[in-house]
């Protein structure tokens, strides 16, 4: 039957899109041979489809991501949270978009202008090529690298360079310390963000997404294994996305605003943007290396996916929302009198009892 | 360290800067402005600027009749306005020879710790956001609010109540103002304690204040530091034990004194502050005498020439009001006392060599409130 | 090596205390008020804008021009012209009431100097406005009528007054 078939079709794409994905790209191909075009073009084409994708996801996550943070963080705090625009305030940050994209591009004079609007699209573009190797279900993944994870790490850093710059080129003290403070803590978190990862990619004997997310089918999740681990993630992540209690670059109360004191409009809009972003792209990394990626019963991968994302990116509000800000040395002595070592000492466990067992 | 002026602080070694601090700054709880001459991220030395709001109190207590005087100690001190009104009323009864009948002296004491409360907690809710953990705030609001609720109700207003006279208080407590204020105080140790296990007793929190910001008791003493902060220095020194007015007493309450002096021990004992007051709250209630509210003050007020010092404890330390009177309906000159202002001068004591965050955490420790320091 | 264990497990706890502080919030009602639809519950005592009401037994305001509010007022907010008769002398009436909103510190001194209970400060609390010129106010013109619960204790002020024959209002 007819009918029959398409529900197979749609099962098939919703559990296990790596497939129909290829057979749709290859009858594209096919179909491209009929004109005389060569079909680089098709590729180009393509590639820019995906990216148009990511990037709308990117922006309508984003838009969600800020709007459920605000009620969530509401509810923490016993108020009510944005309830004016839209039923229950839902179109609450598209509004403010709305408005930071059409308030006046300010410049200030004394800024390095070129560094300066190129800042927020450096801290963008590392957070946008960090989003196109998140395994969103079985084969929905815009590039599965065989280095996957090891190409999150390298392109997270691109980050740094753009705050940096955004600190540099704002010609304010304040900024420049933000941006000084921003170097610090990421080089400093990203090591033993490196050492846990290394733990995991030893359990999977692979750097690839999907591959991570396969060597824990069966449940067999790496939290289990690797509970240590997956708490010096989070900490390390989330210090690495520069949010509370780990927010030093901003830090409202000493440093204004930090970086993006003299940003406003559009390039704030991008900064805040990767911000937001980031908290999704940690929360789906962690998902991804820990908790069995898209695995899971009844719904369908993408779904599960998206559950387990925001419950780590829950987590991490809770926390946000709880804690004081930690102070600049102090983040420093954490970072390698305590989540080095234990990561370390995690990483020689793991790695004797691979060996052995 | 010696005290340098703004001028000096430019002298700069090659390795540092000034950072204009202020007095558009989230950190500095108003228009306040401070030179920072800064190493990096250490702080060498400072230099407060205040003066921003200065709006002539004192001045327009010259043209004023001594009852019209009152209404203007409230915007000096906007969060416990209580304590202005008080020690401006002490002064002038003291000069009249005034007798305030014990209904109204009770009923000053009430309002005073309410203010109290009400001040502490607004420290702790401004605190929170100085040290970046953006909770408490909402909940230390959620009770101050039922706070200015009971208080509105008794004076009509929220936060300049204007709500005492010479000879006595305004309004007699109103209808169901007891027993609102018997269901605040029902629960508000235990929210006190859950304040505590949010924000004060948080590993993060301790690690950023303890043993930071240090003020010696001698110095502490020799800046005329008063209230929690010099408490906290060791030094157990409370108007309401030591020189009691308005019939403190009669009430029994612990000065609340801890040993180090750091920005930890300055927090604690707001907090405890905060739980003493309401025992005092709990007393004034259940002994609130019946009676007159005010003495019968003559219409124009017109004192025997002569000075007198009035002096109560309010939530920062010693308020003082200073009336001479040349024998006319018009004070002659009214001088106040603000703690913030002696507070604030030990700042640059407390901060060799910390941090800027360590800066923000120890100014937000010393509870100043701008326009009480500049008047 | 045991202290450094120690200090770790003493902190994750107090870190937990606080989680569970803000948890035990998540599951409370809030308790802000979503304030232009649910407005506040103003006390009878509430020192809003000055008003001067009409008196629903005179059916005019009982504004006598004495001047003890324009003496009673710390920063002259308010003035006072007479109402002039037909043989050109002042009666002891006015005829415009001037009350400057902008200088106003609401500290109710007008109100409780007042014998006749003429003036009274409203429940209204929303008094910003466009332009400095719209914070001169002329009450008399206004010809409010003052209802609900503070018109009912403004009235009951003078009413008792006229009844007990006291020499002076009982403002509070």
């Amino acid at each position: 039957m007819e009918n029959g078939e398409e529900m197979e079709l749609i099962r098939e794409l919703l559990y296990n899109s790596g497939e129909p994905l290829s057979e749709f790209y290859r009858w594209l191909h096919k179909a491209w041979a009929g004109f005389s075009v060569p079909p680089v073009f098709l590729d180009l084409m393509i590639q820019f489809a995906v990216a148009a994708a990511v990037f709308g996801f990117v922006a309508v996550n984003a838009l969600w991501i800020i709007y459920y943070e605000r009620k969530f963080s509401a509810k923490l705090q016993i108020r009510i949270g944005p309830n004016r625009v839209g039923p229950l305030g839902l179109l609450q940050t598209v509004a403010d978009t709305v408005k930071l994209l059409i308030k006046e591009d300010i410049n200030p004079s004394k800024v390095d202008r070129v560094v300066f609007i190129l800042a927020p699209g450096i801290v963008f573009l590392g957070t946008f090529l960090t989003m196109l190797v998140i395994p969103f279900g079985n084969g929905l993944i815009a590039a599965d690298l065989s280095i996957g994870i090891l190409y999150i790490l390298a392109v997270s850093g691109l980050a740094v360079i753009g705050l940096l710059a955004g600190g540099w080129a704002s010609n304010n003290k304040y900024s420049l310390m933000g941006g000084m403070r921003s170097a610090a803590q990421i080089v400093a978190y990203e090591i033993p963000v490196l050492v846990v990862i290394l733990g995991i990619v030893m359990l999977a004997g692979t750097m690839k997404m999907g591959g991570i997310v396969e060597a824990q089918a069966g449940y067999r999740w790496f939290v289990i294994y690797q509970p240590i681990a997956f708490l010096i993630f989070l900490i390390a992540a989330n210090a690495e996305i520069n949010r509370a209690p780990f927010d030093l670059p901003e830090a409202e109360s000493e440093l204004v605003s930090g970086f993006i004191t003299e940003y406003s409009g559009m390039k704030f809009a991008f900064f805040f943007l990767a911000e937001y972003t980031n908290l999704f792209i940690v929360s789906a990394v962690a998902v991804t290396l820990f908790l069995g990626g898209w695995e899971g019963p009844f719904f369908p991968p993408f779904v599960w996916f998206i559950i387990k994302t925001y419950a780590v990116v829950t987590v991490l509000m809770w926390m946000r929302w709880t804690f004081p800000r930690i102070r600049v040395d102090h983040l420093m002595q954490f970072s390698w009198k305590y989540l080095l070592p234990i990561a370390l000492v995690n990483l020689l466990v793991t790695a004797i009892v691979i060996k052995f067992i | 360290m010696e005290q340098k002026t703004a001028f000096e602080i430019q002298e700069l070694t090659s390795d540092e800067y000034v950072l204009s601090m202020g007095p558009q700054h989230p950190a500095t709880h108003g228009v306040l402005r401070i030179l920072l001459r800064m190493d990096g991220e250490v702080v060498v030395n400072l230099q407060p600027d205040p003066g921003y709001i200065h709006s002539s109190i004192e001045k327009i207590c010259e043209n004023r009749k001594y009852d019209q005087v009152m209404p203007y100690t409230d915007r000096m001190d906007y969060l416990s306005a209580v304590s202005y009104n008080l020690a401006y009323a002490l002064a002038v009864e003291k000069l009249m020879g005034l007798e305030v009948p014990n209904r109204g002296r009770h009923i000053r004491v009430i309002l005073a710790e309410m203010n109290r409360i009400m001040s502490h907690l607004l420290w702790f809710a401004a605190y929170g956001i100085d040290m970046g953990a953006l909770t408490p705030i909402w909940y230390a609001f959620r009770e101050r609010e039922n706070l200015i609720t009971l208080i509105e109700m008794q004076t009509g207003n929220r936060l300049t109540h204007h709500a005492l006279r010479i000879g006595g208080v305004k309004n007699d407590l109103p209808t169901g103002f007891v027993e609102g204020l018997n269901k605040f105080l029902e629960n508000f140790n235990d929210m006190v304690d859950e304040y505590e296990a949010l924000f004060i007793d948080n590993v993060i929190f301790k690690a950023r204040t303890k043993s930071i910001g240090v003020l010696k008791k001698e110095n502490a003493i020799s800046y005329g530091v008063t209230g929690p902060n010099l408490r906290a220095s060791g030094c157990d020194i409370d108007l309401r034990k030591l020189a009691p007015y308005s019939g403190y007493e009669n009430f029994s309450f612990e000065v609340c004194s801890e040993k180090n002096g750091d920005s930890w021990d300055r927090c604690k004992i707001r907090m405890n502050e905060m739980r003493q007051s309401a025992s005092i709250l709990r007393q004034a209630i259940d002994t609130l005498p019946e009676g007159e509210i005010s003495a019968k003050a003559p219409k124009i007020i017109k004192p025997t020439p002569g000075g007198c010092y009035a002096k109560v404890e309010g939530p920062r330390g010693e308020v003082g009001a200073y009336v001479v009177s040349a024998g006319t309906d018009k004070p002659y000159r009214v001088k106040f006392r603000s703690p913030s202002f002696s507070n604030l001068s030990a700042l640059n004591e407390m901060c060799a060599g910390v941090k800027i965050a360590d800066l923000v955490a120890i100014m937000g420790s010393l509870d100043i409130v701008i326009p009480e320091i500049d008047r | 090596m045991f202290k450094y264990a120690a200090d770790i497990i003493k902190g994750v706890l107090s870190l937990c205390e606080g989680l569970g502080v803000t948890l035990k919030h998540f599951f409370r009602k809030p308790f802000t008020l979503r304030y232009p639809d649910v407005r506040p519950e103003i006390p009878l005592r509430f020192r809003g804008r000055l008003v001067l009401p009409v008196d629903p037994d005179k059916g005019a305001h009982r504004c006598t021009a004495c001047m003890m509010c324009v003496k009673a007022c710390p920063n002259r907010s308010i003035e006072i012209e007479k109402e002039t008769g037909e043989d050109g002398k002042p009666k002891p009436r006015a005829a415009k009431y001037y009350y400057n909103l902008g200088t106003c510190i609401f500290c109710n001194m007008c109100v409780e100097s007042c014998p006749f209970a003429a003036i009274v400060m409203s429940d209204e609390y929303e008094l910003a406005v466009y332009d400095r010129e719209t914070l001169m106010q002329e009450l008399t013109a206004e010809n409010l009528r003052l209802d609900g619960a503070k018109g009912a204790w403004w009235k009951s002020k003078f009413r008792e007054e006229t009844a007990a024959g006291k020499g002076e209002a009982s403002n509070g």
